[in-house]
């Protein structure tokens, strides 16, 4: 029994065509709609590396490598993932009315294949019930707010499972059952059927397999629509993924070999400083939209939209898609729509972010979330010139005294004095210090501590002086590409003077900008974080360092574990016993001071070390060390709200300090 | 209107002060736009955009270059030109030779206003600007808080003690500017960029002589006693200690 017969004296595959030209003519044209707004953005050439990316692609796609990462929802996906790729030429043998399957018999294939596919159905449905199982029972607080469009769209592929088994069923059925057991699923849905008249048993077919077809056409037409896009975006998103190291941002323009055209030479007639058109972007920053599933695992983990502050690193993804979407046929005529994308992204939410790459990080899919907030930072400092006020002050004191407090650029190294160190001289180790290190009072402690225990354990190193710079990292993350630019050419220029080889810093903005950025600007060293070189020291025993008594919790920077790809170092460093936060390593929780969100006005009732203060009171430590001159003011600002002042935040460097055997 | 605006270098703030033998070394000097003098050429630019016209930038300085950079910035800003008057053996210090020097300069620009800061931070005579004015035969107001100009009237605020004064005169004159007349602006990168196509022209002037009063000893400040720290169990404890301190030794309240 079958459901391949006329209607009303009318073949079904003439209906079958119709339904069919309708649904892909329509799936077609808005696909090619968005691969045409996609298009529109700026080149990035990522067509490179192609067998790195295909192994991306296996374990990344195929794999489902970061989905499955949360528990439920990820195997539950990734279910329904695998057993769609199963199933998913069962249509090709329903529209033709059996002649796939007749086909793949002719090579042996059809028994495998009716396997393949019905145990496809079937991890579809189980993976189907336990996503609804989650929507509607475990109700995740991140969903509270979610639209009906998950829970629908999960109902219609239940349906379009559960038509197929009965389809495949009634198949078997007829005046004699021939039942085909390579078709286990069938077979039971069949066994279960077999009682029930033939006039019905053919009402049911009919209906179950136009049902199907109804919703598999349906689907081509609704996924360019809804988040369903990612079934198809996510396909160049993690096929064309970030191969630069994480948390580097693109130069204002680079040449042949990739490296950043000196500030002299910079083409500013043909330069676009930032974004602010759909078009400013590259495509793959445009492509991300489509890739978007709305998991809200971003939302999750970001330090902005946490402590209540405008920015919702999933909406920015949405913002970007749907202003493609609701300005897209002015965009393909190649004007401008009154609405820009400062506008749509809000100023507020543009300059809440701290660059902590946490979204990055936590995405399945790969989507690049920060530098779209960057990108559009740039414009506003460098083409449109609208800022917070504090940032003008930032960017002065650079100028002038090249450290963001404007201290006299003399006093730089006096946190030295009597520590007799080698100062503008050619050494094994140049030891860069930062602003933080050199002009704030309570870091400098950190500094004389890193240079006593350099110095005990006899390392040849020398700092500076005055010749040293702020990195550039505060100007270049709140948007002011080009006076980055400028300071990192001349920290260059001085570096590579002192024959500069080795770098240690203790601050992890300086070890990421000095370590991955300055290549590009013609300084390439090793850059290690001073916990990674006072580590080694101690392993080595170079520094007998006793054990630390007191309970301890680390605070992962940013910069050094999640972007930065060290966090055992620290750890070892300290030693003792370690109370972890809940959130630590790759998934550290920001200080709220990254991104030169320190330097930035910050709501009383919204702080970001507010939060991550209150996770470190929690494991009940003593002490909360951290490695990074800006999680030592957040955190110890944190704990002085909190009340928790007799909680101490040090520096990995301190407490090994004060443990060293003499 | 065409906007001359007089602009000081001064010391940056944040420059080593050393005294050798009763006299200041400038030698390490870096130098910036007195921050008063900002206000004036935010001012000007603003005045400029609205009625047309030119804003010509006019510092006196000695032979020294490096100040240049810094200089430039105010072009950046909006300003159209630069001319800085190269004078050998020039101080900052002497207001009668400077207002002389630069008012001649004016003179040879056809000019409808002149604005600058009511003071350099350097040595803070607040005397040059007013000096100009007279030099000029125009007339002049002082530490302006807000200026307004309508066809050919300037209408200026300015702050004294316990009140606020509104006073109008016709141009051309001379107004020196209060701190916070305006918000500066911070020019975006294309007009970083165009200001250096901008016009910046050095001319040498002669010293001059005059009966300025002279700086005879520069010293440091007397080194500050260290503080007290007021230790105590809880912030309570603290400030009735403070309190008493305060009442005692200090004699204060």
């Amino acid at each position: 029994m079958d459901a391949y017969h006329s209607y009303y004296g009318v073949e079904w595959y003439f209906f079958l065509l119709v339904w069919g030209i309708i649904a892909l003519g329509s799936h077609v044209y808005q696909v090619g709609f968005v691969v045409k707004l996609i298009r529109l953005g700026k080149n990035d050439d990522r067509f490179n590396s192609w067998k790195q990316r295909t192994k991306e692609f296996l374990t990344d796609w195929l794999g489902q490598r970061k989905v499955v990462e949360d528990k439920l929802a990820g195997y539950a996906h990734a279910l329904i993932f695998w057993g769609f790729l199963m199933l998913v030429s069962d249509v090709i043998d329903l529209s033709t009315g059996g002649y796939f399957a007749k086909f793949l018999g002719l090579i042996y294939l059809a028994n495998l294949w009716n396997l393949i596919v019905d145990i496809g159905y079937l991890m579809a449905g189980i993976g189907i019930l336990f996503a609804l199982y989650r929507r509607l029972i475990v109700r995740p607080e991140k969903l509270k707010d979610s639209s009906l469009e998950g829970v629908l769209i999960l109902f219609a592929i239940l349906g379009i499972v559960i038509t197929a088994f009965i389809v495949e069923a009634i198949f078997m059925l007829g005046d004699e059952p021939h039942y085909n057991y390579w078709e286990p699923i069938g077979v039971l849905f069949a066994k279960l059927m077999q009682d029930i008249e033939p006039d019905t048993l053919q009402v049911i077919v009919d209906v179950s397999y136009w049902l199907h077809m109804i919703l598999i056409g349906g689907f081509l037409i609704e996924i360019p629509q809804t988040k369903h896009s990612h079934l198809i975006g996510t396909i160049p998103n993690v096929m064309f993924q970030d191969h630069e190291k994480m948390g580097t941002m693109l130069p204002l323009q680079v040449d042949e070999d990739n490296a950043a055209v000196k500030t002299d030479d910079l083409d500013f007639d043909n330069l676009t400083l930032g974004v602010n058109k759909f078009e400013d972007f590259t495509w793959r920053q445009l492509s991300d939209g489509w890739a978007c599933t709305a998991c809200a695992r971003c939302q999750d983990v970001c330090p902005a939209y946490n402590s209540g502050k405008e920015l919702n690193p999933m909406q920015i993804i949405m913002d970007v898609k749907n202003y493609g979407k609701e300005h897209g046929s002015l965009l393909l005529a190649g004007e401008s729509p009154d609405e820009t994308i400062v506008d749509r992204f809000s100023p507020e939410a543009i300059w809440a972010c701290t660059t902590c790459y946490a979204c990055v990080n936590a995405c399945p899919v790969h989507i690049e979330h920060v530098p779209k907030l960057t990108d559009t930072r740039r414009h506003l400092v460098m083409e449109a010139s609208e800022f917070p006020e504090e940032l003008q002050n930032l960017f002065n004191n650079l100028e002038r005294n090249s450290n963001p407090w404007g201290l006299g650029a003399h006093t730089r190294a006096d946190w030295a004095e009597g520590l007799d160190l080698k100062i503008g001289e050619p050494a094994e180790y140049l030891f860069y210090v930062g602003c933080a290190g050199s002009f704030d009072e309570r870091n400098k402690n950190v500094s004389r501590a890193t240079a006593k225990l350099l110095k005990a354990a006899g390392v040849d190193f020398s700092i500076m002086g005055e010749m040293e710079m702020c990195n550039g990292d505060p100007a270049r993350r709140a948007g002011n590409e080009f006076m980055f630019q400028m300071m990192a050419e001349m920290n260059v220029d001085n570096m590579n003077s002192l024959g500069t080889l080795k770098v240690i810093t203790a601050c992890p903005h300086c070890f990421h900008t000095i370590g991955k950025e300055y290549e590009k600007y013609g300084g390439k060293y090793e850059v290690y974080h001073h916990s990674q070189v006072l580590n080694e020291l101690k392993q080595k025993d170079k520094l007998k360092i006793k054990d630390y008594g007191d309970k301890v919790t680390f605070h992962d920077p940013c910069y050094l574990g999640r972007i930065g790809g060290e966090t055992e170092a620290p750890r070892e460093a300290i030693g003792g016993e370690l109370i972890e936060m809940e959130r630590s390593r790759e998934k550290s929780f920001c200080c709220g001071g990254g991104g030169a969100r320190i330097w930035m006005e910050e709501d009383a009732d919204k702080r970001v070390n507010e939060i991550r203060a209150k996770e470190a009171v929690n494991t009940g430590a003593d002490c909360v060390a951290v490695g990074c001159p800006f999680c030592m003011t957040m955190m110890s600002d944190g704990l002085k709200t909190l009340g928790e002042e007799q909680r101490t935040v040090k520096d990995i460097s301190e407490i090994m300090l004060e443990n060293l055997e003499e | 209107m065409n906007i001359a605006v007089l602009i000081k270098m001064v010391p940056d703030t944040e420059s080593k002060l050393e005294v050798n033998d009763g006299a200041l070394n400038d030698q390490n000097f870096k130098y910036m736009v007195n921050p008063y003098d900002e206000f004036a050429v935010e001012q000007a630019v603003q005045f400029k955009e609205a009625e047309g016209g030119k804003v010509t930038l006019l510092s006196l300085f000695s032979e020294d270059n490096s100040i240049d950079t810094d200089l430039r910035k105010m072009l950046a800003i909006g300003a159209d030109e630069i001319i800085v008057l190269r004078q050998q053996g020039y101080r900052g210090d002497k207001p009668l030779a400077n207002a002389k020097a630069l008012s001649d300069a004016i003179k040879e620009l056809n000019i409808d206003l002149v604005l600058c800061g009511i003071q350099g931070i350097d040595y803070y005579q607040a005397a040059t600007g007013t000096m100009v004015a007279q030099m000029l035969e125009m007339p002049n107001i002082s530490g302006v808080t807000s200026l307004e100009y309508n066809s050919g009237t300037l209408k200026a605020k300015r702050q004294i003690e316990g009140g606020l004064q509104t006073v109008e005169t016709s141009t051309p004159a001379v107004i020196t500017c209060q701190k916070d007349m305006t918000k500066v602006r911070f020019p975006a990168l294309k007009d970083i960029m165009m200001s250096k196509r901008k016009p910046f022209e050095n001319k040498n002037v002669d010293p001059i002589d005059s009966k300025d009063a002279l700086t005879s000893e520069s010293s440091l400040p007397p080194a500050r006693d260290g503080g007290e720290m007021i230790e105590g169990e809880d912030a309570e404890e603290k400030i009735n200690k403070l309190i008493e301190k305060l009442k005692m030794e200090a004699k204060v309240i």
